[in-house]
């Protein structure tokens, strides 16, 4: 699985619902019935995808909002995101 | 595969409305949660075969009206395809609106209808017999589950054991079919813990006389649903246990346990909860009584089990 490029715009797919408790995500992929449960990091990722604005832009917004260094924070969010897109969370706006 | 066409042989002219012939005049009351239940246009062996399976929860709550009318109307035998069931796991076919609920399933259609109240309907071929019985108890089944949304509960796919002294609690084992339910059952049996049902409890909201609030989840009980798996019979009714603890049930070699976060319980609870997690319509709904019914102070935990039955003497079952 490769991490996705930066500039990537990446947005929820249609099928999925979502709720954040206690900063986590449980998450419903209405098409294949199933109920996946996301760390806080992810249920943030998933928060951000808003079909709009790019990687680039969710790290700007978690550096405010963590202290990590940029590097990290870049590398972190490309590789969540791939695997949101892998488990068919997410999808390529 | 379109709706109802794995058990109907026309879909497309299942019943739009509440009407038909009836099989009699024959009625019974069943009071569970989200009841009494009134079930009308029964006949006489259908009655008496849905009697023998509920038992005692039979004509309780019938000087109370009625939360819910279902009335049961003729079918024709060429509506249903015949089905090969050996080796078949029985599953229902829904079809969910936001004013309607569309049930079919082996020899059986079934409508819940909101205007605005919930009342439903139901037809078969079947006359009587233990076969009606099986028919009567999976349109039951979702009839239960969409009543106690709307009176902010839910019903899960689980295991409950209670301690059988008073004030003892109930654990609450979820898992989907396989995960073992009905081994933990069995096992805390041969531990003196009661089983309440083996497959399908309630869980309900509301403060228990003497349940001790710093020790117990005392705003969620846990409600005996005479639905039970491989372990027991529907028995008799139970009343309301304080929710002492949750497992979600994991096959191992070891006994371990592991918490859950709110956020594990709450997806653990939804993926256990039938008909409704399915349910677009509804599903945001419950996910909100779920987080509801799960506290901060519910002690939640993953539990690794074996065979042994040793985890039975983990602390956190204690």
């Amino acid at each position: 699985m490769q991490p996705l490029a930066l500039r990537s715009i990446l947005r929820r797919r249609a099928d999925v619902r979502f709720r954040v408790i206690d900063r986590e995500a449980v998450v419903v992929r209405q098409s294949a019935a199933e109920v996946v449960v996301l760390n806080e990091v992810a249920a943030r990722i998933l928060t951000l995808a808003d079909g709009s604005t790019s990687l680039e832009s969710w790290v700007d917004v978690l550096a405010a909002e963590y202290e990590a260094s940029r590097e990290t924070l870049e590398r972190d969010v490309a590789g969540f995101a791939a695997e949101l897109v892998e488990q068919g969370l997410l999808e390529v706006a | 595969m379109s709706f109802g066409e794995q058990f109907l042989v026309h879909p497309d002219l299942f019943p739009a409305r509440r009407s038909g012939e009836t099989w009699g005049e024959r009625e019974l009351v069943i009071d569970l949660p989200g009841g009494p239940y009134l079930f009308t246009g029964l006949n006489a062996g259908q009655e008496a075969h849905v009697r023998r399976r509920f038992g005692s929860f039979c004509g309780l709550g019938a000087g109370s009206p009625p939360a819910v009318e279902t009335r049961f109307f003729r079918a024709a035998e060429a509506d249903f395809r015949e089905i090969d069931t050996r080796g078949w796991e029985y599953g229902l076919d829904l079809d969910f609106g936001l004013a309607a609920v569309r049930v079919a399933g082996l020899r059986l259609m079934a409508r819940l209808d909101w205007r605005p109240g919930l009342a439903a309907a139901v037809w078969t071929p079947d006359a009587g017999g233990e076969a009606f019985a099986g028919i009567f108890e999976n349109a039951f089944r979702a009839l239960v589950s969409y009543r106690l949304l709307e009176s902010g509960g839910v019903v899960l796919h689980g295991a409950a054991l209670a301690r059988r002294q008073e004030g003892g609690g109930a654990f609450l084992f979820l898992g989907r079919s396989g995960a073992g339910k009905s081994t933990v059952s069995r096992l805390g049996m041969e531990r003196g813990l009661t089983v309440l049902s083996d497959d399908l409890n309630a869980l309900l909201p509301g403060e228990l006389p003497g349940a001790a609030v710093a020790t117990v989840a005392a705003a969620t009980a846990v409600v005996k649903l005479p639905f039970t798996g491989d372990v027991g019979e529907p028995g008799a009714p139970s009343p309301p246990h304080p929710l002492r603890a949750l497992f979600r049930l994991e096959k191992s070699a070891e006994e371990a346990v592991s918490p859950l976060s709110r956020a594990e319980v709450v997806g653990c609870l939804l993926a256990c909860s039938p008909f409704l997690n399915t349910d677009p319509y509804r599903r945001e709904t419950l996910v909100s009584i779920l987080s509801a019914l799960v506290p901060r102070s519910l002690p939640a935990y993953a539990l690794r089990f074996s065979l042994t039955g040793r985890f039975w003497e983990l602390p956190e079952l204690a």
